[in-house]
């Protein structure tokens, strides 16, 4: 009789643990075909492009799975929002982001999230686009510490307390990046990823815009300081004869030296 | 888009951008901690504000394009008010072009002109401050400016 007891005790584990994988399946089916922009049932399908805005010039949102994903519900190419609140000293701020010349990158942060954490120490060099400008958006001075805010940002950056904001363009969770093109008005791009630079290379520099043509030069000037440090370190300052290709009689081209 | 603080107050027309924030710069703080307060400063632009900008514009001024202007509303000490400096009484919304000039600005940057004035408004002492990007431009930038003063309102000191 134990035996028996037993045997169907393991049974049972052992279909519990089968359904519990079916399930798990089954929920990672129904969120890529969500991210895929798959309706769920009265034939609805996901939000389409905004018609103010050709599909063209509209970046996918993106995010890498670990961070959170853009509402559902949120049409490409929406209209975006001026941002209105307070900075982290008191200070009352206007910010204009529609209807101007320059694109701005909002990018969402709270002062508490690990992800974010990143965030704040790589946007004090973030690369951007020549003529994007950047804003960080934290929640309302009642939500986060203002001090902590001051300590977290980079210097001259433009901080901008507004859950307003957060509310308006339905940000789902820190990090969270919104692109949007100035001329008119429209968000372009928004998602995020675990890392400053993985939105660079994924968001902010997808689709092959021309606009953000400043993002390759951006790195290959990353890529040259970064190889400078290196050579440096190294004890290789600029002008040492072992960067220049060796001429026969065992000395460096002068031609060499003057090129590039 | 409306800006608001500090008794201070814009409704920002299309293209405008802004902020009101208080002096912090050393003097301010030490004349704080004697028993005055801390003064605002409002900065309102037709182009970005970068962050860590001077009370005058430095920091701004020099990203302006020949189209942008660039204003400056600087609260002075409450005693200030109706002294012979601030004996003006009210903000200036029509600007006159012909005073506007390079000498001016508080920063020379080549063919930018500016234009500034101390008057006292709601017994409180002022200094409005103007940048227009382009010298040769001065009527069509000065009514861009006459825009948006006509909707900035100074509220007498709680």
């Amino acid at each position: 009789m134990t035996v028996v007891v037993v045997i169907l005790a393991i049974v049972v584990v052992l279909l519990a643990v089968l359904v519990a994988g079916l399930l798990r399946s089954h929920a990672e089916i129904l969120r890529q075909l969500h991210d895929l922009g798959a309706g769920m049932g009265g034939g609805a399908t996901a939000p389409g492009p905004d018609p103010g805005v050709p599909a063209t010039e509209v970046n996918r949102p993106r995010t890498d799975g670990r961070v959170p994903a853009p509402a559902s519900g949120v049409p490409d190419g929406r209209r975006a929002v001026d941002i209105v609140g307070t900075g982290p000293r008191g200070e009352s701020l206007a910010i204009r982001t529609i209807e101007v010349e320059h694109d701005t990158v909002l990018v969402f942060l709270s002062t508490g999230c690990t992800t974010c954490s990143t965030f704040w120490s790589d946007l004090q060099d973030p690369e951007l686009p020549a003529g994007t400008r950047l804003v960080i958006v934290t929640r309302n001075p009642d939500e986060e510490l203002p001090a902590t805010v001051l300590d977290l940002a980079p210097a001259g950056s433009t901080v901008a307390m507004s859950t307003q904001a957060w509310d308006d363009l339905r940000v789902p969770g820190s990090p969270f990046v919104v692109h949007v093109h100035g001329p008119s008005g429209r968000v372009i791009g928004e998602g995020t990823a675990a890392s400053w630079d993985q939105v660079l290379e994924l968001f902010l520099r997808a689709g092959g815009d021309q606009r953000l043509g400043g993002g390759k030069a951006s790195a290959d000037a990353r890529r040259e300081r970064e190889l400078d440090r290196v050579l440096l370190e190294a004890g290789i300052a600029p002008g040492d004869p072992s960067l220049y290709p060796a001429t026969e009689d065992g000395g460096t081209d002068p031609a060499d030296r003057s090129g590039g | 888009m409306r800006l608001n603080g500090h008794g201070l107050s814009a409704d920002l027309p299309r293209g405008w951008e802004g902020t009101i924030s208080l002096d912090r710069s050393d003097e301010a703080l030490t004349l704080a901690g004697m028993g005055g307060s801390l003064r605002p400063v409002a900065h309102l632009a037709t182009f970005p504000l970068p962050g860590g900008r001077g009370d005058f514009g430095s920091g701004a001024v020099e990203l302006m394009r020949t189209e942008d202007v660039f204003v400056a509303l600087v609260e002075y000490a409450e005693e200030e008010a109706d002294t012979p400096l601030f004996a003006r009484q009210g903000m200036p919304r029509h600007l006159d072009p012909r005073r506007f000039s390079n000498r001016s600005l508080q920063r020379g940057i080549a063919g930018q002109v500016g234009w500034q004035v101390f008057f006292t408004e709601a017994g409180r002492a002022f200094c409005l401050y103007v940048v227009l990007g382009d010298g040769e431009d001065v009527h069509l930038l000065v009514r861009k400016v006459e825009q948006v003063l006509t909707d900035v309102r100074i509220e007498p000191r709680s």
